[in-house]
């Protein structure tokens, strides 16, 4: 258990950056999921904190020490890959056991650790088997398993659920939540699974191009995004955008004009006439004949039911798609035209550089 | 009940479908049969005949085998060729694969430059004819006009030179290591491969396990690509014992000195062909034919069964 620090962390590969002046703190105890698009470079700040890729540039503290010099096995970190990485040719108990041999652990202390690793994971009937006759669950546990003998300061994950089915990669992503609370270690999890990254953050990182966007507890992420990029990655199905641009402001306030949907006023801060915005509104915001500043008009093109919520994609008056999520029974027929409205906390603004305005 | 293997060919008229098997295993069983199968059956079926000096044969059963294990004329020459070839794939087997392990080892490091160059310059002397490997080493090697003994005195261990080529003690183990020389490239590139078959994420979690890469080498990827090393020791095997080349090409088919460097494959062909005094016997040549036969064919009786089902390939 040990806070994580990461300083003006940079990594190049000729002449493409990969990560640009990563910074981020983690806290003792705190589980941190890192989103983002694919290439963003999440498994490289992973394996840079891990010590299997050496910095271009900047620091990394584990435990309140600087560990860029130090091997991966001193840092005090354990890591979990998605392909699971078990050595093929060694049964359960010797995968467990088998960096701790290196790493000078006694052997009873060894056994009392793969003990209760087992117990902790349900892996004791499997500890004489070889990674070739497990399911693919067993062997995400077993990996887990490895990880956990170690007893690091921080833990990584790279992604670990991706090869499980979906069933298997709920009860997983259970079983990794409640390790955290007996374990209470700090630990960096990667993912593209959004879901996983809501449930299982303390805070999420949003990546892209090798800079962080965003850090904040999932929720806050969700109801206030910094800016574009968050808002159109964080959610699904992905947040609507509509272009618009400051047309007068009186009083202290600005008129949001734009084109597809009605002007509205929001305080004008720092804005001036002309300035460029996007105006954001997520589908399950929008609701028909409700109240608030927000409201666009659409004709229904298609609608799709998942049972619990149905959404229903409109083109606007400029001839673009967006897509309001439907509740109930009663579902708009294509054609129809539809009123939709949003409430003033669900109306997010973002300014010409994409950075969010308070509304 | 087994299906059909489709219905195409169940329907089609017999003739036809005779006609179709024909036409596509036809030519390589035609081929295969002529010239594998044939001359095989035929070697075995003259071993089995002797011929007087007018030169008629007659059929004498497994009397030739018992001539060559049984009268000391033959077997003497026998088994002191096949004991010099058993330590002919020993030197094979303790160098040359051990070094072709070590190097493939050493090119799949992370971050060595030049990987490309020196697997090339490592595999080159493969390609090059037996011939001139053996007329070249036995230049290097000549105290006359070789280069070996001023190099040797160059670094001041002129002592240690000596006519290693023409000594019985030193004769066999000198053809074997030039031998090794020019084969090494195999093993290494096949460990080679199979080396870069390993998943990168299984070496970084041996790293993360605090593994540096020499116990990598040997905890987990030596592990992961013994089938490939224990073919290597099958080709290794069946190449030795059908060596000839080397030897013929350095020493001629004497094999010396005093029969030193005689094997099996030289031994057959003096039986064969004869040589200077020695007239050729070649019933009694296939004789010798058909008993390496059988122990190359022993010798892979031996792997099968006792070490290939022990060993495990595993996917990654
Ligand atoms: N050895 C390398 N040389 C050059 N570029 C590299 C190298 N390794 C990674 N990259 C680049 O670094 C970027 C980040 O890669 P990384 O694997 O960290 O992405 P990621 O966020 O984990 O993506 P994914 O979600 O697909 O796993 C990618 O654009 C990749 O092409
Ligand atoms: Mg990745």
């Amino acid at each position: 258990m040990a806070n994580l620090r990461i300083e003006h962390l940079n990594k190049r590969y000729g002449a493409t950056t990969v990560l640009n002046d990563v910074n981020l703190s983690i806290g003792d105890g705190e589980f941190v999921v890192l989103v983002g698009p694919s290439g963003c470079g999440k498994s490289t700040l992973l394996r840079m904190i891990a010590g299997l890729d050496g910095a271009s540039g900047g620091d990394i503290h584990i435990a309140d020490k600087l560990v860029n010099t130090l091997a991966p096995a001193e840092r005090g970190i354990a890591m979990v890959f998605q392909s699971y990485a078990l050595y093929p040719h060694m049964n359960v108990r010797k995968n467990m056991t088998f960096g701790l041999k290196f790493t000078g652990v006694p052997p009873t202390e060894r056994e009392r650790r793969v003990a209760k690793a087992a117990r902790m994971l349900r892996l004791e009937e499997l500890l004489e088997r070889y990674p070739r006759d497990l399911s693919g669950g067993q062997r995400q546990r077993v990996a887990i398993g490895r990880a956990i003998v170690r007893e690091p300061a921080v833990f990584l994950f790279d992604e670990p659920l991706s090869n499980l089915d979906a069933a298997l990669r709920v009860s997983t992503r259970v079983e990794i939540a409640n390790l955290h609370r007996l374990l209470k270690s700090t630990i960096v999890y990667v993912t593209h699974d959004q879901v996983e990254a809501m449930t299982l953050a303390d805070r999420i990182v949003v990546m892209n191009k090798g800079c962080i966007e965003q850090v904040g507890k999932p929720l806050d992420l969700y109801y206030e995004p910094a800016n574009l990029f968050v808002a159109g990655f964080i959610g699904s199905p992905a947040m609507n955008f509509f272009e618009a641009e400051v047309g007068g402001i009186e009083g202290g306030r600005a008129r949001v004009a734009g084109t597809a949907f009605r002007n509205f006023d929001m305080p004008a801060a720092s804005l001036k006439v002309g300035d460029a915005l996007t105006v954001g509104v997520r589908p399950e915001h929008l609701v028909r004949g409700g109240a608030g500043p927000f409201l666009a008009e659409g004709i229904v093109e298609l609608v799709e039911r998942l049972g619990e919520a149905s959404f229903a994609y409109l083109r606007r008056v400029d001839g673009r798609i967006f897509v309001a999520e439907v509740r109930g029974r009663q579902t708009p027929a294509p054609g129809e035209t539809v009123t939709l409205v949003a409430a003033s906390p669900d109306v997010h603004v973002f300014d010409a550089l994409g950075l969010r305005v308070a509304t | 009940m087994p299906e059909p293997l489709s219905n195409i060919t169940v329907q089609m008229p017999r003739a036809k479908l005779a006609g179709l098997l024909l036409f596509f295993l036809g030519p390589a069983v035609a081929i295969y049969s002529l010239f594998s199968i044939y001359p095989l059956v035929a070697t075995m079926a003259l071993s089995t005949y002797t011929s007087d000096p007018s030169g008629a044969r007659s059929f004498v059963g497994l009397a030739n085998f018992e001539t060559l294990l049984g009268d000391a004329l033959w077997s003497k020459p026998f088994w002191n060729a096949l004991g010099n070839n058993l330590i002919f794939f020993a030197v094979h087997m303790c160098v040359q694969n051990p070094i072709g392990i070590a190097l493939a080892g050493l090119l799949s490091l992370p971050g060595v430059r030049l990987k490309g160059f020196y697997r090339t310059v490592m595999f080159l002397p493969t390609m090059l004819s037996v011939v001139i490997v053996g007329f070249s080493w036995n230049l290097i090697l000549s105290p006359l006009w070789g280069v070996a003994a001023g190099a040797l005195k160059a670094v001041g261990l002129g002592s240690l030179f000596a006519p290693w080529l023409g000594l019985e003690s030193s004769a066999l183990v000198t053809l074997s290591l030039m031998s090794v020389w020019q084969f090494v490239g195999i093993p290494m590139m096949l460990i080679y491969a199979a080396l870069l078959n390993i998943p990168e994420e299984l070496i970084d979690a041996a790293r993360v396990d605090g593994l540096g890469q020499f116990r990598i080498f040997f905890h987990i990827k030596l592990p992961l690509v013994l089938p490939t090393i224990s073919l290597v020791s099958v080709l290794t095997f069946v190449a030795n014992f059908n060596a000839f080349d080397l030897i013929y090409s350095v020493k001629g088919a004497l094999a010396g000195p005093n029969f030193t460097t005689d094997i099996l494959g030289t031994f057959f062909y003096r039986t064969f062909f004869g040589n200077q005094l020695q007239l050729g016997n070649p019933t009694m040549g296939a004789a010798v034919a058909t008993v390496m036969f059988f122990i190359i064919l022993l010798g892979l009786c031996l792997y099968l069964f006792l070490v290939q089902r022990r060993i495990r390939r595993y996917a990654f």
